[in-house]
């Protein structure tokens, strides 16, 4: 089912409520009819750095969520009470589909007081939490991996499937040698991940390495990388079975565009992603241009059906040169 | 830092330097092929040049002493123009070179020892480091005088640095600058003569990534009709001939402050002509740099009326199709710095935001019987 109608109905409702999103179409000449998901106006996701973007009243906002860049402002996302639960149930939703209906026994790779950083890594655990219980910390405080809480996870739950969750990286460098070192096992396990793969570069681990070495050390076989970002709250993009790529929910898609002439591009090509999703309503948040690159590597011809495509890293950062530069001292 | 106190002592206009200079410009100009900035730099620093620079000092003249120049990171020419004026007047100076200066910078410095003239290097100094506040503190407080280039948050911070009683600063924050074209004068112009003015606001615009202080950010149509459409149009050809790309990154940055604007209602239309040439309709110059190759297209029916938009912050005015009697009518009316014709914007002068710089990194002494 196109997304378009929604799409479009969306626009006219942010340009109603959110001035400032209305003065931005207006001076692009945006019209109201599009006969595809690529023809709708997008947003460059930074503008929530710098702009207070919301199609809601401030006697509305129930949260406002941002995240942690590591330079400059955060960007600011409101929501009200019916966004705040909408985007819980959407996540749900999504998630159901490689974790079933039920709750599971949970493994965080993170120390439980990152619950309470306003990081990205904090904000993931807590968002995630929700889908587990009996929730068990790999990383004591000081960010050193508890063997022993491990083992004790894995003999009270090991034999039942049991969700994992943490950023990439951490759980490479502690879950997985951890597990490989220690000979444990982890086959009863469905790993939730993400967080990119930059880190792990230098050590020369992708996602099919990264894959094919839990299996055969852990036994680990359900991993699931995800792509998501607090701009586009309660929508992830959620890796396949045998992992040929990330996958939109139905309420979500992606499109790849040329950074020179920003035409969406073909299959195989790579591009700028672009994130479309019908959920923002509190927020003018429904298409957003990211900062990272992608590639689209098919419709309709992998694990499940729709869209799959991989994440390739951030935009290279533009150097500028200028006189208002020079740094204090 | 290790001051040498023994080292020779230098006059205003000492043959040593100049000598130097002169050296030092001939080498840059071989390397103009590679990075054109060197060329401008080198012609400036000709014996010819220097001398008649020299010639405009009047009075009886000393060095000040020891001058510390803190120059931006990112033009890279900038230091050199800063040092060579204040080394032609006679002072010891230490330079702060950015580590994340460019390759011209380094080409520069690259010269600078090769050259290796014991009177100089025992005298003059460039140094590279990133942050130390130690160190700052320490030349801050060896100074006569503190040159200070760059953005205001950067000058402010310098600024906290104390100097010794009698020491002063010479800043040069962050300034922005437009061009005007009278309309009835570029509809008079041939074909010709309307594309070496879109060449020569090139060069303005895009070298230095629209980012120096003097580069254009946007421009005032003056007069009755709107005639900027050729102008875009001539901007796209010339942008592609030169070969001129705007990297990704790049394109979103402009995306980002484009769509800011308008948010903040600052701008009524956003033009994306090419991947390298983005206009803006507004009623007003945007001050603050916006990405490459983003121009705000404002018009006003005279300089008249232009004069009450200008600011304090507005620096250089670049200009075509006026007369000289209505430039210097509308510089004393306005309050601008400088005003230049079309292709002239990064072209250095010795006298940069309202100072002239061999006056200032001299002390006048006065002699009466």
């Amino acid at each position: 089912m196109s997304l378009v109608p929604e799409l479009a109905e969306l626009t006219a409702y942010h340009r109603e409520r959110c001035a400032e999103y209305d003065r931005i179409l207006a001076a692009l000449g945006a019209g109201d009819t599009f006969a595809e998901v690529a023809d709708l106006p997008w947003l460059p996701v930074r503008l929530f750095k710098t702009h207070e973007l919301k199609s809601i009243p401030d006697s509305e906002v129930f949260r406002v969520l941002t995240s942690s860049g590591t330079t400059g402002a955060p960007s600011r996302i409101f929501l009200d009470k019916a966004a705040a639960a909408a985007q819980t149930r959407q996540l749900s939703a999504t998630l159901q589909r490689v974790l079933g209906p039920s709750r599971l026994p949970m493994l965080v790779v993170d120390r439980k007081s990152i619950v309470r950083s306003s990081s990205a890594r904090g904000a993931g655990v807590l968002g995630m939490a929700n889908f587990g219980r009996k929730h068990v910390y790999l990383l004591d405080e000081s960010e050193q991996p508890d063997l022993a809480a491990l083992q004790r996870f894995l003999d009270t739950h090991g034999g039942e499937p049991f969700l994992v969750f943490g950023f990439t990286f951490l759980v490479w460098q502690y879950l997985y040698v951890l597990a490989r070192e220690h000979g444990l096992d982890l086959s009863n396990g469905i790993l939730i991940h993400s967080g990119g793969w930059k880190k792990l570069a230098d050590r020369a681990v992708d996602n099919a390495e990264f894959r094919r070495r839990f299996a055969e050390d852990t036994g680990l076989r359900r991993i699931h990388n995800y792509y998501g970002m607090v701009e586009q709250i309660g929508t992830v993009f959620v890796e396949g079975p045998s992992g040929d790529g990330l996958y939109c929910p139905d309420f979500a898609d992606v499109v790849i565009r040329d950074p020179r002439t920003w035409a969406e591009q073909p299959v195989g090509v790579p591009g700028v992603i672009e994130v479309v999703s019908t959920l923002p309503r509190s927020y003018p948040g429904h298409v957003l241009l990211t900062e990272d690159l992608g590639v689209c590597h098919g419709i309709d011809d992998g694990d499940w059906p729709g869209k799959r495509f991989t994440v390739l890293g951030r935009l290279p950062k533009a150097e500028v040169r200028g006189c208002s530069d020079t740094v204090a001292a | 830092m290790n001051l040498d106190l023994g080292a020779p002592r230098l006059d205003v206009g000492d043959e040593r330097v100049v000598a130097f200079l002169d050296r030092f410009g001939r080498r840059l100009l071989t390397l103009g092929r590679r990075f054109p900035e060197l060329a401008s730099l080198g012609f400036f620093l000709r014996r010819a040049e220097i001398e008649r620079e020299l010639s405009r000092l009047d009075g009886l003249r000393q060095p000040r002493g020891v001058v510390f120049h803190v120059p931006p990171a990112n033009v890279d020419t900038v230091f050199v123009y800063s040092w060579a004026l204040s080394a032609l007047a006679g002072n010891i100076n230490v330079v702060r070179i950015s580590p994340r200066a460019g390759a011209a910078a380094r080409a520069i410095l690259d010269v600078w020892q090769e050259l290796d003239e014991p009177v100089i290097t025992r005298t003059q100094r460039m140094i590279t480091y990133d942050r130390d506040d130690e160190l700052t503190a320490e030349l801050s407080a060896a100074a006569d005088l503190r040159v200070l280039w760059g953005g205001d948050d950067s000058v402010r911070a310098l600024r906290k640095f104390p100097l010794q009683p009698h020491a002063r600063d010479l800043t040069f924050p962050d300034r922005s600058s437009f061009a005007i074209i009278s309309v009835t004068a570029w509809q008079r112009a041939s074909a010709r003569e309307r594309r070496s003015a879109v060449e020569a606001f090139f060069t303005d615009a895009y070298w230095f990534d629209q980012a120096a202080c003097s580069s254009p950010r946007g421009v005032f149509w003056v007069g009755d009709q709107d005639v900027s459409a050729e102008f875009r149009a001539l901007l796209v050809a010339v942008t592609q001939e030169k070969g001129h790309v705007t990297e990704p990154a790049m394109a979103v940055q402009n995306r980002v402050s484009t769509y800011g604007a308008a948010a903040d209602g600052r701008v009524a239309r956003i033009s994306f002509d090419s991947d390298a040439v983005t206009s803006l309709e507004s009623t007003d110059v945007l001050r603050e740099w916006l990405g490459v190759g983003v121009f705000t297209h404002s018009r006003v029916s005279s300089l008249a009326e232009l004069v009450p938009k200008v600011r304090r912050k507005d620096q250089t005015v670049t200009h075509f199709g006026f007369e000289q009697a209505e430039l210097i009518d509308f510089a004393k009316r306005s309050g601008v710095d400088r005003v230049v014709p079309f292709g002239s914007a990064l072209r250095f002068f010795p006298v940069w935001d309202g100072y002239h710089l061999l006056t200032e990194f001299t002390k006048l002494i006065t002699v009466t019987v």
